[in-house]
């Protein structure tokens, strides 16, 4: 009797235990396939925009004719809207713009960013260095629709008065300088972070070393700490320059929306690859349509290249130890 | 230390303190920006008002029974009063700064409350009230009396008349009722979809997932979404959802159902991010204690290292909502920019962030409106980002 009772509760056991195991490898196979689910999102990206993206190129676009893909990476004219019809879009000029906004703005906020993270990781008294903390992590929460606000509002302004101060009519102020300046504050906060980050994991040692040498603290921050962070400070550069490729509804506000370039004056309307992307959102079907995720490939392979790029001349550069 | 050092060194210390000078002030020159150009229109009105105004014409019938409701005293000076026709009229600028006058008072017994809807074949009576714009009326006898003219014309005209022929107004749009609406079932079903992923995400990548290269290779195809711009992601809810709720819903075209599934995919790197970090910090002993106990995997994992995390999804979670509301360059390709007053989850309408978009695109530019709408959204996403940071100050405390 005993024994019975003592073996059905064993079973109650198993079969718990069974039970037990089936809901967990229920529950497994659930988190995996969430799991594959966000992993192949990457995927879908790349697979469907590259589908739309071909259109333009190996079909004739209902009689327009098929988009040739040299004049299209080299031109220095993009047609667009319906009224043209053709088939001469280029985004070779628009290519040039996109790097040349990016790397202007970089010029600007890298050392503004970088003098910023040694001020607050080195310099500053620990409130003001809590203070400025903040302040960089509320602009880097604004968001970038904001700064395009600001910058038609503001910076279009500043530009307008400053270029006719120098007798040159700019469109309202659109121009390269004023989408520079927006992407430089926008890409400040990124830059800031990042570089305080690595700036403060500069080990103690490599400073007091400097310091015991007779360097002055001063010299200290800027030929020894500067130089030992260096590799982080190129990602931040990295970041930085991924967020100004990519940018969009900001920079169109105040690009001006150039339909031929390069644009190389600083006082000249511009187009980037974005901004372009979000120019004639009417259409729904056709060239102009599928044009766009053209563009879109044309964008991602820009930022790829110049991560890969970049990235190849941070090993090169080294994170250095100062000897 | 040479005199030369020292000027050196008083150079560089300056050139850190202006670097530094710069960030804050750009921030304190956006605050005022928008605050100074959006607080006029800031009003309780903005926020439950229509966009695109509505019109009415109107006609009155051939008896009228005039108003005897002498003027009330809680009348503002500068509103001009009929008694006659009982209704009180005001000067004002609408949103766009253009005059107007507006109905600021009607008494119950006004014939005015007694028009009918003259683009109506049957009829049907129309409800004058106050707020509403009148643009126009019309008289048999003498000239028409416009916004133009002023409220104290208006009032003239009606009290020398027994009748008119057409009364015309309006209520006040440019208000934002529908972008808010939008935003909040985008902020709703955007974190219904997201949320479950990449929560069940995050647990498997951190309690299950065994260490090989197929995990290895998941968490650096994740990882890659957050270096993609978002007007990629936007080309994506175009090229992929738009279509798939198309075929599947009553949706025609990019519709509030696309856009959240886009927003989606943009925030799931956000989310897994966050949640792993605070999944990582919950001690192993929890997990052991939880499995000697006999609890299994499961229960481990729901009753034990979720609550334990809930402080870091929490913070996530927030962060993500301050996205879905500051998010524009893809959801001008998910959704579309039409402003809408009525709003379906199967249709086009605006966020906040698109609206401004729109005001800022159109011409001319409406800049009030939009710094309005920036200081709405300005003040949400800087208290979002002062709560995450709040919590996670307590969070570090309480575990250390």
């Amino acid at each position: 009797m005993n024994s019975i009772k003592h073996k059905g509760d064993s079973i109650i056991l198993t079969q718990k235990k069974n039970k037990k195991e089936i809901i967990d490898s229920v529950v497994r196979l659930l988190f995996l396939i969430t799991t594959i689910l966000s992993a192949s999102f990457i995927i879908l990206i790349i697979i469907f925009i590259s589908i739309k993206g071909i259109v333009p190129f190996v079909t004739d676009n209902n009689g327009i004719g098929r988009v040739d893909i040299i004049t299209f990476l080299t031109g220095r004219v993009w047609l667009t809207g319906t009224a043209f019809q053709s088939n001469l879009y280029s985004v070779g000029f628009i290519i040039i713009n996109t790097l040349y906004i990016a790397f202007l703005a970089l010029m600007i906020s890298m050392p503004i960013g970088v003098l910023t993270a040694l001020f607050i990781a080195k310099v500053a008294p620990k409130k003001i260095a809590e203070f400025l903390r903040t302040v960089v992590e509320l602009l880097a929460s604004i968001p970038s629709i904001v700064y395009g606000l600001f910058g038609s509002g503001v910076i279009l302004v500043f530009v307008y008065n400053l270029a006719e101060a120098f007798n040159i009519q700019s469109k309202g102020g659109n121009s390269v300088m004023a989408t520079v300046l927006v992407l430089a504050l926008m890409t400040l906060p990124t830059i800031t972070a990042i570089s305080e980050v690595s700036i403060r994991s500069v080990g103690k040692d490599i400073e007091l070393g400097s310091l015991a040498l007779g360097a002055t603290k001063t010299q200290t921050n800027f030929k020894v700490i500067l130089t030992s962070a260096k590799s982080g400070i190129f990602a931040s550069a990295i970041l930085g320059i991924g967020r100004a490729l990519g940018e969009a509804t900001a920079v169109s506000l105040v690009a001006g929306n150039a339909k031929s370039g390069p644009s190389l004056g600083i006082f000249d309307i511009t187009s980037t690859l974005t901004s372009t992307m979000l120019e004639g959102l009417k259409e729904t079907t056709g060239i102009d349509y599928d044009i766009r995720f053209s563009v879109g490939i044309i964008l991602m392979i820009v930022i790829l290249i110049t991560n890969l790029i970049l990235n190849f001349i941070k090993r090169k550069v080294g994170n250095v130890d100062v000897k | 230390m040479s005199n030369k050092q020292k000027i050196i060194d008083i150079f560089q210390q300056a050139l850190t303190y202006l670097a530094a000078s710069v960030g804050a002030i750009t921030l304190f020159m956006i605050i005022f920006f928008v605050f100074s150009n959006g607080y006029k229109l800031l009003d309780f009105g903005l926020l439950v008002n229509d966009y695109h105004a509505k019109f009415y014409n109107g006609g009155i019938e051939d008896e009228i029974s005039y108003s005897n409701t002498i003027r009330p005293n809680n009348l503002d000076d500068e509103v001009f009063y009929s008694q006659k026709w009982g209704i009180g009229l005001k000067d004002d600028n609408d949103r766009e700064g253009n005059p107007i006058i507006i109905v600021d008072f009607i008494a119950d017994d006004s014939p005015l409350k007694n028009i009918y809807d003259k683009n109506n074949e049957e009829y049907e009576p129309l409800l004058l009230e106050t707020g509403h714009l009148l643009s126009k009326i019309s008289f048999y006898d003498k000239q028409t009396a416009l916004t133009k003219y002023g409220a104290e014309y208006m009032i003239e005209a009606l009290n020398s008349s027994d009748t008119f022929r057409e009364i015309v107004y309006s209520s006040l749009g440019g208000g934002i009722r529908g972008s808010i609406i939008t935003t909040f079932y985008l902020i709703g079903m955007t974190m219904a979809i997201a949320l479950p992923i990449g929560i069940f995400t995050a647990i498997y990548l951190n309690e299950f997932a065994p260490k090989n290269k197929i995990t290895s290779l998941l968490r650096s195809l994740i990882e890659t979404l957050t270096g993609v711009p978002s007007i990629i992601f936007g080309l994506m809810g175009l090229a992929v959802f738009v279509p798939l709720t198309i075929q599947m819903t009553e949706a025609t075209s990019a519709n509030i159902i696309s856009g959240s599934l886009t927003l989606a995919v943009i925030l799931l790197p956000v989310i897994i991010r966050s949640t792993e970090e605070s999944l990582k910090i919950v001690p192993d002993s929890f997990r052991s204690a939880s499995l000697a106990l006999g609890a299994n995997h499961t229960q481990t994992t729901f009753k034990v290292v979720l609550p334990s995390a809930f402080p870091g999804i929490m913070t996530g979670t927030l962060l993500a909502v301050g996205r879905v509301i500051g998010e524009s360059a893809a959801l001008i390709f998910a959704i579309g920019t039409a402003v809408k007053d009525d709003i379906s989850i199967f249709g086009k309408s605006t966020t906040l962030s698109v609206h401004i978009w729109s005001l800022m695109k159109d011409e001319p530019a409406n800049i009030e409106l939009a710094s309005t709408i920036a200081v709405i959204i300005l003040m949400i996403v800087l208290l979002l980002n002062i709560i995450v940071k709040f919590i996670s100050k307590k969070l570090i405390k309480d575990l250390y």
